[in-house]
């Protein structure tokens, strides 16, 4: 021990005696405002209506298309201030939000091409506290290739594109699926299923499942028109690959149009809808047939919302003509018809839930945004018509070609935005109170809409 | 530097009476040495001898020169040569040593085992073939000094006389290796031995050479990315492992054309779970005798090409590295409790329930690292400038740690670094040079694990190196200064649930307070910029005072910068199994654990450091022995608060969980630890000594050991043990064997938190056979690691209670040399 002390003492001499520069360090903190901390466990709140509490997060942000450009406006919904314009590849494009609403998603059906755009205002679970980020916007570097993208469709924290391929390329169809994280960390190795024919489909993501339009054989198909799929089939993702783990063959013919929510997946088929629901890792199919006052017509879009038992199931005629709007029962697998009144020579043009699943909007093509909501009556619920909002009292003749009205539901408070292209704004309509709320100017005509931001949890 | 064959046929014009040095290198029997080297530093001048040992150096300037002569197994010589008008001729002779002698490439002093003041090893050709593994901690286990972090076979880090982590610095071809390594025992090392020539480590502080993150020592692959010369010469490797069923090829090769030089190596290696002579938990000790998710598959691919000039070379190289493994014992929160049943419900989605999980419960970590390297050299005929090096990289790594199928955690390092060294011509017989560096490391994780904020290092560094030889002493004296900022932007400090376990007598009550705690909570955020000034200095020398035998010191006082996870860390770190704090925080005592901005100032940490070292450097008995006594000033460590906090998987899904399958226990929580520091002393031994009993035998013992405590006695935590280990060889042109038997003493100095190990020993034995076939050198062998199957538990790893040393193994390879 004592030549151990030796030789501490002569490390210290020498290196005193040598070394009399010393190393310097500086600290500077800067404290920032703090970050409100979500409590969420917390869910009492905010569902009566009254008190929406703005102040501790984001209102969110509005990506709105230019229906002349390539151009795509982001307005800080905290003061409707415009924040940046960003130019996407392709004119034209459709436009609608990623999984967790941070990215903008630009798709080009004819150009094969599906572009971000980050809308800068997300959350991160950070283990203690959910981080909330406000960033600028930013044009992201990550895109997704593949012919045709045409559906886009998002669940529970993951985006599905459908690209239905092209018979005329011979390209078959595929379908990519990107969490709002593989967006922003620009992910290599993205989920795909990459079918061996083009078709019209659709693809819906739950957890590491698909489930997955299919396109039989021709000789095999029961669609009317081949190009529309007439199964199903459920996919889980392991070892870097989709399988096919069932196949509902032919049960769905004509197939167009789906939506899921927490216990069952319902699509539109030409002889009905197909209701999927999960038993013990298995899906069973039932079929709920076409009404009679369907018309003759089938339902070829769907609507659902994760805290809503009720499907909105939308038949209309090709080309925007009247439609009929059903809600779809699964649990008792019933078909019946909404009375939504509709105002003469209205034609819907858009359709939602409110962030909360407590209304169901129609925006129709004459200015109106109709409001419904469900009254329960014993298990059932019935949708009826609650107010109707006319949010624009311009001369629809002026509406400017290739433009038409278009909405986007705020996911955060029982807010929906509105474009009129005649008055170039942005309708805010309060859906508790019916009313417009504000309007925010635009300098183009607007193509469409979408609201990103932090959706408040269910 | 200046083993470049192209530099023989330098010509040095101004020469107008230049004569031609010849002569002969021979053994100390008279033997002439075919492979041995002859340099004259000072001219930038060096030539192979022939195969009868002769040698001659053309159009040499009459004068008086220090000569370096060596040749493999053989102690380095430096001769004074008088060389005149006329021819001058010269007869070298050198003697064994039974000590490897391989010097360090590319260091602006002499440096190698038998030479430096400070203390080196290199672990190059058979015995780094023979001792490869696929980490690189588990590859340089064997050296004196050195001891692995073993991490369940998937990733180890060497730790250097007791320290390891942002303490020593992991270089490849002298630039940091830039992955996030230094940051947790589970994060894999981006370089591989396979496809290296040698291995440098220099034991001891070397800020010197490579800066802050080298105060510990520094770990250095080299290999022939960029190739100085364009013979063809290649290798080949085919192995395979029992214990883990793993499959191993590698190959380099080299070539040119006219002045241009090509070069690639690759390797692939899959290997499956491993096996344990025991159960590997020890609270399971009826568990399967294998270490679960220990499996791993990697890949790697290094393309480089080169412009060689008469004064020396440029080359560019690109290298792909691809690895995913699994990450044993990456449970969240707490290994031992680990409770299956809960687990489920604690992670995911609101949808996990349907599907069965079991399977995709292994955490694994996918690495992908792009590296490009420029490096190059040239010698001058200058009056003040002798040569210049250059080395420039940029590195791109990132790590996915993909949890139940889905990214958790995503780490990211971009960083690029430059180092340029001028070597000046002697000056009053000073041989050295300045070496200017700089580094810009951005790294950032984002997720669940993201412990540490993003945050971007910048060090701009001027450092002096010089050495002298007076008479039979040479001198080596050095200094560096720098200038470190570290920004971070985002610093985050939440409020944290943390609580004692006493309070709460076990009544598990306290999981309610998680539930409704509806007090607001402000996460507070800071801004942080750090500026650091480290300087370090270091004096050796090393005498001659006999012939065969020098004695070395060393003195050194180093500084470095703090890393950011040492001073910003906040969170769960699954890796170490602790919430980790930085000291940038401490826990303010107005509010029960409440926890606000320090009020110590960050410092520098300084190591004072002083080396002994005795040599034999020459005969048939050869010994080098080190002591080293280093105190560290400010040494940075965490310290076990007591307290508890959630690590946090579960607190992010708020939704329709029904949380009536109340399954919650302490599974999810993990102990507290806060950064802070307090003055360190690390003192310990190497202790080398081979013995070439004839000229096929030879035997060798080494033995190291360190005590690594603070200065108010209480020990560091996983301090290597001592250790003792023989190794016995038998060598003929065909046939080589090696007989290893290595003792781990137990370890009972331990951290408060920690618990003893057990000692054990190793056996591991290796033969190869040898022949020549259409003009490949091929070897066969057979190896077998750990023959007795003895249960080891590494006090140095995070796994040690449920990951021991993989079992006896078997292998077989196939190795072939053009």
């Amino acid at each position: 021990m004592n030549s151990i002390k030796n030789l501490s003492l002569l490390a210290v001499a020498i290196s005193s005696v040598l070394l009399t520069g010393c190393g310097d360090a500086e600290t500077t903190i800067n404290e920032l405002p703090p970050i409100e901390d979500h409590d969420d466990h917390d869910h009492d709140d905010d569902h009566d209506g009254e008190d929406h509490d703005h102040d501790a997060e984001s209102s969110g942000r509005l990506m709105i298309a230019d229906a002349d450009s390539n151009a795509m406006a982001v307005f800080d919904l905290e003061d409707n201030s415009l924040l940046d314009t960003f130019s996407v590849t392709h004119s034209g494009s459709a436009l609608t939000h990623s999984a967790d609403y941070r990215f903008a998603v630009v798709s080009s059906r004819t150009n094969d091409l599906v572009e971000f755009i980050d809308g800068g205002v997300w959350r991160e679970d950070h283990v203690d506290h959910m981080h909330d980020y406000e960033e600028a916007p930013a044009l992201s570097d990550f895109s997704l290739v593949g012919s045709q993208p045409t559906h886009v469709v998002s669940h529970d924290g993951q985006l599905a594109v459908f690209f239905d391929g092209n018979a005329d390329t011979s390209m078959p169809a595929s379908v990519q699926v990107v969490s709002d994280n593989d967006i922003a960390t620009e992910a290599n190795d993205i989920p795909t299923l990459t079918y061996s024919v083009n078709m019209h489909g659709v693809a819906k993501p739950v957890d590491d499942m698909l489930i997955a339009t299919v396109r039989r054989d021709d000789a095999e198909s029961v669609s009317a028109n081949p190009v529309l799929p007439d199964s199903v089939g459920i996919y889980h993702w392991h070892d870097g690959e989709y399988e096919q783990e069932q196949l509902f063959a032919g049960e769905c013919p004509d197939l167009h149009g789906a939506a899921l929510n927490e216990e069952f997946v319902v699509l539109g088929c030409s002889d009905g809808v197909l209701v999927l629901h999960a038993h013990d890792e298995e899906y069973e199919s039932q079929k709920v047939s076409n009404i009679d006052e369907l018309n003759g017509m089938r339902v070829g879009s769907v609507y659902a919302h994760h805290d809503v038992d009720t499907f909105i199931g939308v038949a209309s005629q090709h080309g925007g003509g009247s439609a009929v709007i059903t809600a779809i029962d699964p649990d008792h697998g019933e078909m019946e018809v909404i009375n939504w009144e509709p105002e003469t020579d209205a034609h819907p043009v858009s359709y939602g839930f409110s962030y909360d699943g407590e209304y169901f909007l129609i925006l129709d093509d004459k200015g109106h945004l109709t409001v419904l909501s469900a009254e329960a009556h014993d298990d059932h619920e019935h949708w009826e018509l609650t107010s109707r909002i006319h949010f624009s009292e311009e001369d629809l003749n002026s509406m400017p070609d290739n433009a038409g009205f278009s909405m986007s539901v705020a996911q955060n408070a029982p807010l929906v935005y509105i474009t009129d292209p005649i008055a170039q704004h942005v309708l805010i309509i309060d859906l508790e109170h019916g009313e417009t709320e504000g309007d925010i100017e635009l300098d183009f005509v607007p193509s469409a809409i979408t609201w990103l931001g932090i959706a408040e949890a269910h | 530097m200046n083993k470049l064959a192209i530099m023989m046929t330098m010509l040095l014009p101004g020469a107008s009476f230049a004569a031609a040095l010849t002569g002969q290198a021979v053994s100390q029997s008279g033997k002439p040495l075919a492979k041995a080297t002859v340099e004259i530093e000072a001219l930038n001048v060096s030539v192979r001898a022939d195969e009868s040992g002769y040698f001659r150096l053309p159009s040499i300037d009459s004068g008086e020169y220090e000569l370096h002569i060596h040749a493999p197994g053989y102690a380095h010589l430096h001769e004074k040569v008088t060389v005149t008008d006329s021819s001058s001729n010269v007869t070298f002779t050198l003697s064994r040593s039974p000590i490897e002698v391989i010097d360090v490439v590319a260091a602006p002093m002499h440096m190698s085992v038998m030479e430096s003041a400070s203390p080196v090893s290199v672990l190059g050709g058979e015995t780094l073939r023979r001792q490869q593994a696929a980490t690189l901690g588990d590859s340089l286990d064997r050296l004196p000094g050195v001891q692995s972090n073993f991490h369940g076979n998937v990733a180890s880090t060497p730790i250097i006389r007791g320290l390891s982590g942002p303490r020593v610095l992991i270089a490849q071809n002298g630039l940091d290796v830039s992955d996030v390594s230094r940051v947790g025992p589970d994060h894999s090392v981006a370089s591989e031995a396979s496809t290296a020539t040698q291995i440098e480590v220099l034991r001891g502080p070397a800020t010197l050479f490579y800066g802050s993150g080298a105060i510990g020592g520094v770990v250095n692959v080299v290999d022939g990315r960029v190739p100085t010369d364009n013979d063809t010469r290649g290798e080949w490797l085919l192995e395979s492992d029992s214990v883990n069923n793993q499959k191993l090829a590698s190959f380099n090769v080299t070539t040119g054309v006219n002045q241009l030089g090509f070069y690639a190596d690759g390797f692939w290696r899959e290997s499956d779970d491993y096996d344990t002579p025991v159960a590997p938990d020890i609270d399971e000790p009826d568990g399967a005798h294998r270490v679960a998710n220990s499996g791993e598959e990697s890949n790697g691919l290094t393309i480089g090409t080169s412009y060689l000039l008469d004064n020396g070379y440029i080359g560019i190289a690109v290298e792909q590295f691809n690895r995913e493994y699994g990450i044993p014992g990456h449970s969240h929160g707490g290994h031992e409790e680990h409770d299956e049943d809960s687990h489920d419900h604690d992670e995911h989605d609101e949808n996990s329930d349907e599907h069965e999980h079991s399977a995709e419960e292994d955490v694994f970590a996918d690495l992908e690292q792009t590296k490009v390297q420029l490096l190059g050299e040239f010698t001058f005929d200058n009056d003040w400038l002798r040569s210049v090096s250059f080395r420039a990289g940029h590195t791109d790594y990132e790590h996915a740690e993909i949890e139940h199928g889905a990214v958790g955690t995503v780490f990211e390092n971009n960083t690029s670094e430059i180092r340029l060294e001028l070597m000046h011509t002697a000056f009053a017989k000073w041989q050295g040079g300045l070496s200017f560096h700089y580094k810009d490391s951005e790294v950032a994780a984002q997720g669940s694990e993201a412990f540490t904020p993003p945050s971007t290092t910048k060090m701009i560094a001027l450092a002096l190196m010089e050495e002298r030889h007076f008479g039979e002493v040479l001198v080596q004296l050095g200094a560096r200064a720098e200038h470190v900022t570290l920004d971070a932007s985002e610093v985050l400090l939440p409020p944290l649930a943390a609580h004692s376990h006493d309070e709460e007598h076990d009544d598990h009550d306290h999981e309610e307070h998680d539930h409704d705690h509806d007090e607001a909570s402000l996460t507070r955020v800071f801004d942080v910029e750090q500026t650091f000034t480290p300087v370090s200095f270091s004096a050796g020398m090393v005498w001659d005072f006999t012939p065969g035998y020098n004695v070395g010191v060393s003195v050194s006082r180093s500084q470095r910068a703090p890393a950011a996870t040492e001073l910003l860390s906040f969170g769960p770190h699954i890796g170490t199994g602790t919430y980790e704090i930085g000291a940038m925080f401490a826990l303010t005592g107005d509010e029960e654990h409440a926890l606000g901005l320090s009020t110590t100032p960050t410092d520098l940490e300084t190591a004072n450091n002083i080396d002994l070292t005795l040599r034999k450097t020459s005969g048939d008995i050869g010994f080098v022995l080190n002591a080293f006594y280093n105190q560290v000033d400010n040494y940075y460590y965490q310290t076990n608060t007591g307290l508890y906090a959630e690590s946090g998987h579960s607190h992010g899904d708020e939704d329709d969980h029904d949380h009536g399958d109340d399954a919650h226990e302490h599974s999810d929580e993990l102990p507290v630890y806060l950064f802070g520091s307090a003055d360190a002393v690390l003192h310990g031994f190497e202790a080398q000594i081979a013995w070439q009993v004839s000229d096929t035998f030879k035997a060798q013992v080494f033995s190291d050991y360190v005590r690594a405590r603070l200065k108010d006695d209480v020990d560091l935590p996983r301090t290597p043990p001592l250790r003792v280990g023989t190794q016995l060889s038998y060598l003929t042109d065909t046939i080589s064997a090696h007989l290893d038997i290595t003792h781990y003493a137990e370890q009972d100095r331990n951290a408060p938190t920690e618990t003893e190990t057990d000692g054990y020993t190793l056996v591991d034995a290796f033969v190869s056979y040898d022949w020549r076939l259409m003009d490949q050198d091929l070897s066969v062998y057979l190896k077998g690691t750990n023959l007795t199957d003895t249960e080891a538990r590494v006090h140095t790893s995070f796994l040690k209670d449920i990951a021991p040393l993989p079992g006896r193994s078997v292998g077989v390879g196939l190795r072939g040399y053009f």
